[in-house]
């Protein structure tokens, strides 16, 4: 009998599809990243101000901490950069000859705009 | 210089689950993969199995992950791989047959599905149907898949739902669709339309990377979802 086609998370996780790949993962996480913290936003303001509980300051706490929002910051900034890219590449299918470089220069909107912020936001953390 | 393979192993009458096999053995750095395949086969394990045809990149028959990326094993040269250390595996997304021997019969069938011959119901003209340089460069790119499915097996969007036709069947349709002779374009464009057609395409890649042949093949999903979009083929 032969083996199944199934294909596992790490199976196709060690497949080296390089840059765009990697791209085409991130978007997927940071899009559930932003799930998560708008769920969690409307779950803490629900259960704030319509139940007056302390439940949703316990989760208030949580996405306000200096960690959570550094990670959704990248989220928004990548989603929004990558997905940018990827409405160029649909609108002019011409362009998706250059798709390797569109990655780099992804990278080199990303990393300056997410360090800055980042920086930003950790120093305004360390002053209290 | 010695190299060692690591090979993906599975036969269906002993063995229950996969496992690797290593061999060790000598190569020039201008050998193929495909020549240290077949030296294993004939000097240290007649069992091995995995396809192979003309050997020179034509037939599309020895398409297999070389160190985790798809690849033709007569294409790939022991001095490109960078490292002494191979590792072989069958390509995914297709049952495991006999180590690296894939079933393509769900792959040939997403081909066949998008049309892939040519549609004119007008009678025939006196010596040949006439096309113009421009006309034909419009679909040149995708005249040269040879059906390895080294693409389609590359695709994550595939893995996740083998329902999807692949970028190797969107290339084959894409060859027709922009024919100026062939008159089915449209029935091809609503086959591609569909649930599990072009738009599962997430443009991650993968599928251009792997072609042996150098097709751009996302940009031949890319103008198909343009041309779904627009209505037209301009």
């Amino acid at each position: 009998m032969a083996l199944s086609r199934k294909v596992g998370l790490l199976a196709g996780a060690k497949y080296k599809g390089g840059g765009p790949m990697l791209a085409w993962a991130l978007h997927r996480i940071s899009g559930l990243g932003i799930i998560l913290f708008v769920t969690l936003h409307v779950i803490a303001s629900f259960l704030t101000q319509q139940m007056g509980s302390d439940l949703g300051i316990s989760i208030n706490i949580f996405y306000e901490s200096i960690y959570f929002q550094l990670f959704i910051v990248f989220c928004a900034i990548f989603h929004g950069v990558n997905g940018f890219r990827i409405i160029v590449l649909d609108i002019w299918p011409r362009l998706i000859r250059y798709q390797k470089e569109s990655t780099w220069l992804e990278w080199f909107v990303i990393l300056p705009l997410y360090l800055l912020t980042a920086f930003i936001m950790i120093r305004r953390f360390l002053a209290g | 210089m010695q190299v060692t393979l690591k090979i993906f192993r599975y036969n269906p009458e002993e063995d229950r689950k996969k496992h690797y096999d290593t061999f060790t053995l000598e190569a020039e750095p201008t050998d193929r993969v495909l020549d240290l395949l077949e030296r294993i086969k004939g000097n240290q394990d007649g069992t091995l199995g995995f396809r192979r045809a003309c050997a020179h990149g034509v037939c599309g028959s020895d398409a297999i992950r070389i160190n985790g990326v798809n690849r033709l094993a007569c294409k790939v040269l022991v001095q490109d791989l960078k490292t002494r250390q191979v590792v072989i595996e069958p390509i995914l997304g297709l049952p495991v047959e006999k180590d690296l021997i894939v079933d393509m019969e769900p792959f040939f069938d997403h081909y066949r599905s998008v049309m892939p011959y040519f549609v004119n119901d007008d009678p025939p003209p006196a010596k040949e149907r006439l096309q113009s340089p421009e006309e034909r460069e419009r679909f040149d790119d995708t005249t040269k898949c040879i059906l390895c499915a080294a693409c389609t097996t590359s695709c994550p969007s595939f893995w996740v739902n083998g329902k999807y036709v692949g970028p190797s069947a969107i290339v084959n349709a894409h060859r027709f669709i922009f024919d100026s002779r062939d008159q089915a374009a449209a029935e091809r464009l609503e086959i591609l339309n569909e649930q599990f057609g072009v738009y599962r395409c997430h443009t991650i890649f993968n599928c251009t990377d792997a072609c042996p042949r150098d097709i751009q093949v996302t940009q031949a999903i890319g103008e198909i979802k343009k041309a779904l979009a627009k209505g037209s083929l301009d």
